[in-house]
């Protein structure tokens, strides 16, 4: 992935939110389906090497939430968990491509000091 | 979104709980914009990996309905204006993206496209995307339809190894289909695994060189070109 781009875009996403509050970010936290194709580790890595070039974030530290990927059926309306990216109904063997978790990458909790 | 308001955070000790700020929320939002921008055009996002006979189906599509659709194409490609050349040969009219070693296209680089290629009277977009079957799969660049080809040479296990991109395509195209004899792979096999992921995906097998399934990929087309214009007309009307 261009966990790189991604991590300049929770800065700018951060810096739109809390423009007065940047430097007393502490922690971020991210929710990331796994169908966003995120490596937590990699995400660590890009996040070390975009605050070398901006040092001023360094009091700063991310941590990501991998989500597993959930549907919701449409015949039977229950929620079962894909597993091995088999989207079927648990409950009862539909085949779904509703999905209603797995696909978000989102920042769920900003700490600040 | 509810936003929350940054004085809060400037009091003491906060958490910013459900602050839920999506880091696709720009793309998505210029998606929007693209979608509004062409109500009359059919943009179709194709999706593969390197290699797998993008241009050369794009061609074979141009020389085939040269005389009912107008065709344009956007080519995102890492280096080189190669590709956009290969289309204006057979009359598509091209313009080349070049990411300049990105490994994706994003909405504003579409949006910023626009208005450097000259769309009147343009039946149908395509947006040649980046071979990649990884990152692509998660920018929506404003399309109708993503359409992802998958060369027979490439083995037939690929949805359930980037299953993103099949779970988010609306066509999957077997393509160099004229090669499926020397090839151990199952048309069958490729068809039960995406539709494991994504149960609604229709699945074509084509060869651009020998024009098998060309015939149905055109029809696939056309029928959604004229569909698209149709809808508009109505809520114009």
């Amino acid at each position: 992935m261009h966990e790189i781009s991604l991590v300049r875009n929770i800065f700018r996403t951060l810096e739109e939110e809390f423009p007065n509050d940047m430097q007393r970010i502490r922690g971020i936290y991210l929710k990331a389906g796994l169908l966003s194709n995120v490596q937590p580790i990699l995400m660590q890595n890009a996040f070390e090497a975009v605050l070398e070039d901006q040092p001023k974030y360094n009091q700063t530290s991310l941590h990501v939430e991998v989500l597993p990927i959930l549907i919701q059926c449409d015949l039977c309306g229950q929620t079962s968990k894909v597993e091995q990216y088999r989207f079927v109904c648990k409950h009862c063997g539909k085949p779904s491509r509703n999905v209603i978790q797995g696909e978000e990458l989102l920042i769920s909790k900003v700490e600040f000091d | 979104m509810q936003k929350p308001k940054s004085n809060q955070a400037s009091v003491g000790s906060v958490q910013c709980e459900n602050t839920t700020l999506n880091l696709l929320k720009v793309n998505d939002f210029v998606a929007k914009a693209i979608r509004e921008r062409l109500p009359n055009i059919l943009v179709i996002n194709v999706c593969s990996s390197p290699g797998s006979g993008k241009t050369t189906l794009m061609q074979e599509t141009g020389r085939r309905l040269r005389d009912k659709l107008n065709m344009a194409v956007l080519v995102g490609d890492p280096e080189t204006e190669r590709d956009a050349i290969r289309m204006r040969d057979v009359g598509i009219n091209a313009l080349q993206i070049v990411t300049g070693g990105m490994c994706h296209i994003e909405a504003q680089m579409i949006y910023q496209a626009l208005d450097h290629i000259d769309l009147t009277g343009t039946d149908v977009l395509f947006i040649e995307n980046v071979g990649n079957l990884v990152c692509p799969a998660a920018f929506d660049l404003g399309e109708d339809y993503r359409v992802t080809v998958l060369a027979c040479t490439e083995g037939d296990d690929k949805p359930k190894k980037y299953p993103r991109m099949f779970l988010t395509s609306e066509l999957l195209i077997v393509s160099k289909s004229d090669l499926l004899p020397y090839v151990p792979f199952s048309v069958e096999a490729v068809t039960k695994d995406a539709r494991d992921v994504n149960p609604d995906i229709e699945v074509l097998s084509i060869s651009s060189l020998k024009g098998d399934g060309m015939e149905e990929w055109c029809d696939w087309l056309t029928e959604r070109v004229h569909a698209k214009k149709e809808k508009n007309t109505e809520k114009v009307a």
